[in-house]
């Protein structure tokens, strides 16, 4: 037997790993092409719907990948410098990270036609905010009666078995957990309430899920009857039929900002900017101000469309919370540990 | 005229290497270094030291095994039946063995939320028998979890046993039976050493199956069952340790190896392998 390669099978092994090339070339960017990453299922679809199209008339195909912000992260993370995503959709939580590690890049806000037309407080030096996340509780009004605030949860039998609860990976969890800590004595530099209330409320919880879409998902199946929520989750669930209200608790309604950012070293830095322009339009915000996906809009010749006022009115607006995202993501990590070592069987 | 086929094993051999080998490679000395580069054992040391992440990696391993047993206690009369029936009825069975293939995992992760939710056929099932006094959920648990990826790994445990009872001889319980032997003693002395290889090889596939199913498992056993793949996902997508995530990932690897080996060496032990 002999093990000599013919200068046959030298091409063709040459051939076949020219071949292998084509699937491993350095990023899968089509010229005139944008990657942008947006939150599974709601976002995903309404930004392949509404946005895609107007990117796609300036001649730029915007490719949605969906993906978590803190899933974006990682992976941005994992490959600095070189992206698997020119775009980024994230709150503060991960913006503050993204910006301390050096992921996103400031913009320039002369390159978006309609950046005048967002509201003030929409405007941030790392990108455009699309929209205002308004959190608090979402519950099934045929399984459980109307919650008034957190302390309701714990404190009220009628929620006993019925809530579902996630870890602090969850932007999302992560602020209802510090507005409970505020409630029981704690705050965003203190944790140990939630995790002492945690340790004695455990028998009586729902579930415990690992993110935001797990929970939906319970809570369609008749699972669980309350989960912490954004508007847009409330909404989402509406127009599926699922019978879904949502809360703002008494103690004020935790908000974020989803804000558009530009990755170090995205293939197509120009295509970006067309895709920002494009989600702060005044056409593309006026549709997502609708249902399914109901997104408050941030520019300011956008009006409050009577659905989203039917979660928010001027009253609520005013009793926003916006969490220290610097003091909750400094301890983040340790308390996701905890959490885990906590609510295992 | 060289006919050792090899140039057509380049591309698979080329794919293994960039897709397979070398990005475990990497992933073996993410484990070995610090997020300053600096090369430290300190990620396994602190594994170790950790008694969450044993007992996470001793519940993984139960979980593997409790699935195994599960599935062979399934396969056992689906195999039985195979060997008894006619080369017509044993198409029927394959089939029906590799139909639930032929859907995604994750859709048969879902169907299961149905199947055990608090809405589903058996909790409305048991409330109507007067079995319970109110619905109740069966998820989030590790029965439910252990009976799920029973199901969904079943087909690598029998289809591996239908191949090695295809290949046998018919007449051999025939022939034990001529002999003066019983049902019984026909299972224990004739079929069971004759499948042996094939439930072997299953184990094998479903042991792996089990352990690394991070869908079903996230999915069916919610976040309070905590085994290594959601902690390896927990540890990257949350806490970005990556060198910890790598380090976890390798002992996972190494004692899912470990395992798996031991049974394929008893699969080739020649008293086993003998009668394939």
């Amino acid at each position: 037997m002999t093990s000599v390669l013919s200068r046959r099978q030298f091409a063709a092994g040459l051939a076949s790993l020219t071949a292998l090339g084509m699937f491993s070339s350095g990023h899968a960017h089509a010229a005139g092409s944008v990657v942008a990453a947006a939150f599974p299922n709601a976002w995903e679809d309404a930004y392949r719907k509404i946005v895609a199209p107007l990117v796609a008339a300036q001649g730029t195909q915007l490719v949605v990948s969906p993906a978590l912000a803190q899933d974006q992260l990682a992976k941005l993370l994992a490959s600095p410098g070189k992206p698997s995503f020119d775009a980024v959709l994230m709150s503060p939580g991960q913006t503050a990270e993204a910006v301390s590690r050096g992921l996103i890049e400031k913009i320039d806000p002369s390159k978006l036609k309609n950046w005048d037309k967002l509201e003030a407080s929409a405007r941030t030096e790392y990108g455009p905010n699309v929209t205002v996340e308004i959190n608090g509780i979402a519950y099934n009004p045929t399984m459980v009666p109307r919650p008034s605030g957190y302390k309701d949860l714990f404190e009220n039998k009628a929620y006993d078995g019925k809530v579902a609860w996630i870890g602090f990976g969850s932007n999302t969890a992560a602020m209802a957990w510090v507005e409970i800590a505020k409630l029981y004595g704690g705050g965003e530099d203190n944790m140990e309430p939630v995790f002492k209330l945690l340790a004695s409320h455990l028998p009586k919880v729902g579930a415990i899920a690992n993110n935001g879409s797990q929970q939906m998902t319970m809570f369609q199946q008749g699972e669980i009857g309350v989960f912490m929520a954004s508007t847009g989750n409330v909404a989402r669930l509406k127009s599926l039929g699922v019978p879904c209200e949502f809360v703002h608790p008494v103690s004020g309604s935790p908000s974020v900002p989803v804000t558009i950012h530009l990755a170090k070293g995205a293939a197509n830095p120009e295509g970006v900017y067309q895709y920002m322009d494009a989600a702060i339009s005044a056409e593309a915000q006026s549709k997502l101000a609708l249902p399914p996906t109901e997104m408050i809009p941030t520019n300011s010749e956008v009006p409050l469309t009577p659905g989203i006022k039917t979660f928010v009115s001027e009253d609520d607006l005013k009793k926003l919370v916006y969490p220290d995202w610097a003091k909750i993501n400094a301890k983040r990590a340790a308390w996701t540990a905890e959490f885990d070592r906590l609510v295992r069987r | 005229m060289n006919r050792n086929g090899f140039p057509f094993l380049l591309p698979m051999l080329a794919l293994s290497l960039a897709g397979f080998v070398l990005p475990l490679a990497l992933l073996g000395v993410f484990s070995f270094v610090d997020t300053s580069g600096s090369l430290t054992l300190a990620n396994y040391q602190r594994l170790f030291a950790d008694p969450f992440v044993l007992s996470v990696l001793v519940d993984t391993i139960a979980l593997g095994f409790k699935v195994v047993l599960l599935t062979t206690v399934i396969a056992l009369p689906i195999t039985l039946l195979y060997w008894h029936v006619s080369p017509g009825l044993r198409r029927v069975i394959v089939f029906l063995t590799l139909l639930p293939m032929l859907t995604s995992n994750v859709v048969r992760t879902f169907a299961w939320i149905v199947i055990l939710g608090r809405q589903g056929p058996i909790s409305q099932a048991l409330v109507e028998l007067g079995l319970a006094p109110a619905p109740r959920s069966l998820l989030f648990n590790e029965t439910a979890l252990v009976v799920v990826l029973a199901q969904i790994e079943l087909p690598l445990l029998v289809l591996p046993v239908m191949a090695v009872v295809a290949r046998s001889d018919g007449a051999l319980s025939a022939a034990a039976q001529t002999l003066g032997a019983g049902p019984w003693r026909i299972l224990v002395t004739v079929l069971l050493p004759m499948m042996a290889p094939g439930f072997l090889a299953g184990w094998v596939l479903v042991f792996a199956g089990a352990t690394t199913s991070y869908v079903t498992q996230s999915v069916i056993g919610g976040a309070r069952l905590i085994y290594l793949p959601q902690f390896v996902y927990r540890e990257v997508g949350v806490l970005f340790q990556w060198p910890s995530a790598a380090a976890v990932a390798f002992v996972l690897l190494a004692a899912t190896s470990l395992i798996m080996l031991a049974m394929t060496a008893a699969a080739r032990h020649p008293r086993l392998a003998g009668h394939a």
